[in-house]
């Protein structure tokens, strides 16, 4: 195993989702901490709040970003995430995850630069761990 | 005076041969050129025995023998159209006619035979010609006009009266003539006549016209510019063809087309929000397989259970609302009825009244201008239902919401328009995705952004459109177009 990724983060409106990952990251010790927002526009404003040095916490080196959510789905939510990435010191993997199978979904995800791959859930155990281990040696 | 010699060569060179009558004896005796004509027979009988027998086509036996016997004995004169049977076994048109006698000769009468078969030729021809030109604008309903625009006036054939229903006798005024077009149509009408009139540029176009009692129809219409010998511009010429069948047809099929369109996106629409829908469940149900793989203690495993439950009840929350699409989509076979809005509304804010008294919501209705509707029942009631809970449930939340429902008919079409004093929304970010399957716009618990996918499921598939406006803060309608 590499080293331990820092800070991961999940942007998913679905809770049973969000908790089961959170246990699978908990069991395996794949993150010391985790972020978890219910939608685009959460996650957005907090990396905003980031950016403008208004509050003490740090960015994260590992994003999930569900496709399908209220208020701002994942599409808007990389739309609106490519204006401000460059203003991050930090170099984050970004994995769009998704039920879809739709291969259209898949198309779109892949022509965003800034998306590392496109996840079908569910994820296997053993995936999971080879994501968090690439991206230890990546961060070596 | 000419001799007879001198006469019978130039009537030759006419083509026209004679008799000559003896009115004694009635015997007759005819020319060289006559002879010739009939190819120089050998006979036995008289002249005019052979001629009814075998030169005189049989038609004109009877007619024949009548008049010659009333020159012969009443001396009363002739003219009659005929055929013979000339040298080449053919028969030809003749108009055969007695020459006046002047002197009062009761002695001899002469019969001119004047060939005439070219003229007669060129008559049926243009007899044909027009019997076939008569019976193909009457079949395909093509009238022809002609517009003098030098003494501005205006012409119509009767079928070209026929199609715009006016009598036969109706002279359609030149200025007023595009009272026979849609109003909408006078553009494009007007720029055709222009530039027809102007440069001469032909025109071929499909329009709307309107008849006499302002009923529309569709024509494909035609225009040529006449010109005069010095080549101006002195008028238009054309057709206008009566097409409104087929272009009813076709708009019905292309209607036809879009309803199939919508329910193709509709079902794949389904079938992605299946496998979306669905997979969400069954994939974390398949991750909770593999947590309890992993678990090591009973404890852990025992945690594990309440998602099991929470994932179970969420599939078929899923499933049942799958289920209540294909159930509003299989009322489609259900017909319509005479539907009373006021009836709908009430039966709506039966089912709903504890939701509507508990947010102490206000409806108020304005039915008059148009008070019922040819529809399927289940959707109009559905339609109000979505678009009446939808309005409370984002409901501003300084306010008691108000929604006021309006009827109305606006170019022959009716609507119904639902507006809300709510929350409104920004529909420069979610309008293209406001009726789109499982989109939520605002954090509220309830929503499961199903209802307008519904609605507008339901008023397309009767042949109308929903449409919506908003400003945030202030409200929403929604405006059907049935």
């Amino acid at each position: 195993m590499g080293q331990k990724v820092e800070l991961a983060c999940i942007i998913d409106d679905d809770k049973i989702y969000v908790n089961l990952v959170k246990k699978i990251i908990e069991i395996k010790k794949l993150s010391e901490n985790l972020l978890i927002f219910k939608n685009g526009m959460e996650a957005l404003d907090h990396f905003k709040l980031i950016l403008e040095n208004a509050t003490e916490e740090i960015l994260p080196d590992i994003i999930f970003l569900d496709i399908n959510m209220p208020i701002m789905d994942g599409w808007e939510f990389l739309n609106e995430f490519i204006k401000i990435k460059n203003n991050f010191e930090k170099k984050i993997t970004l994995y769009v995850v998704s039920s879809s199978i739709d291969p259209r979904d898949l198309e779109r995800a892949k022509s965003f630069n800034l998306v590392t791959d496109y996840l079908i859930k569910p994820i296997e155990l053993k995936k999971f761990e080879k994501i968090f281990d690439r991206n230890g040696h990546a961060a070596a | 005076m000419l001799n007879d010699l001198q006469l019978n060569s130039i009537l030759e060179d006419f083509d026209i041969a004679y008799w000559k009558i003896n009115l004694l004896n009635k015997e007759v005796s005819w020319s060289e050129h006559f002879d010739t004509l009939i190819g120089k027979p050998e006979f036995s009988e008289s002249h005019f025995e052979y001629f009814l027998k075998e030169i005189l086509h049989q038609d004109y036996r009877y007619d024949f023998r009548l008049y010659f016997d009333k020159l012969t004995e009443e001396n009363e004169a002739f003219s009659i159209e005929l055929k013979l049977k000339l040298s080449n076994g053919k028969y030809r048109w003749f108009e055969c006619r007695n020459l006046k006698n002047k002197e009062n000769n009761k002695e001899t009468a002469v019969l001119l035979f004047v060939n005439i078969h070219q003229s007669k030729r060129d008559q049926y021809t243009i007899e044909e010609n027009f019997f076939y030109y008569r019976e193909t604008a009457q079949m395909t309903n093509t009238g022809g006009w002609y517009i003098d625009t030098l003494n501005k006036n205006i012409y119509w054939d009767n079928v070209t009266k026929k199609i715009t229903d006016c009598p036969l006798d109706y002279q359609p005024p030149y200025e007023e003539h595009f009272r026979f077009y849609a109003p909408e149509e006078h553009p494009v009408v007007m720029s055709a006549f222009e530039k027809c009139e102007k440069y001469g540029i032909p025109f071929k176009i499909e329009l709307k016209m309107r008849n006499l009692y302002n009923k529309d129809f569709w024509v494909r219409a035609t225009g040529k510019p006449v010109y005069n010998e010095d080549q101006d511009i002195i008028g238009i010429r054309g057709v206008f063809q009566d097409i409104n069948e087929q272009k009813v047809n076709e708009l019905n099929l292309q209607n036809s087309l879009d309803i199939i369109a919508t329910q193709n996106s509709r079902l794949f629409n389904f079938a992605h929000i299946v496998s979306h829908h669905l997979r969400s469940h069954s994939s974390n149900l398949c991750l909770i397989v593999e947590l309890l793989k992993e678990a090591k203690t009973d404890t852990d495993k025992i945690e594990l259970i309440p998602n099991v439950a929470d994932i179970s009840e969420n599939l078929d929350l899923a499933i049942n609302q799958l289920n209540n699409i294909v159930n509003k989509q299989s009322i489609l076979r259900k017909e319509r009825r005479i539907v009373s809005f006021e009836k709908a509304l009430s039966g709506v804010m039966a089912s709903t009244s504890s939701l509507i008294n508990r947010e102490n919501a206000k409806i108020v209705a304005e039915f008059h201008a148009l008070k019922e509707i040819s529809y399927i029942p289940e959707y109009l009631e559905s339609i109000l239902l979505n678009l009446i809970t939808n309005a409370i449930k984002y409901k501003h939340p300084g306010r008691k919401p108000v929604i006021y429902i309006q009827t109305y008919v606006k170019n022959e079409t009716p609507f119904l328009e639902v507006s809300d004093n709510g929350l409104g929304i920004d529909l420069d970010q979610y309008g293209d995705k406001m009726f789109g399957m499982y989109k939520t716009f605002h954090k509220n618990l309830d929503s499961r952004g199903i209802g307008l996918f519904i609605t507008k499921n339901q008023v397309e598939t009767l042949g109308g459109s929903i449409s919506v406006t908003s400003t945030v803060d202030v409200g929403t309608t929604f405006k059907i177009k049935f």
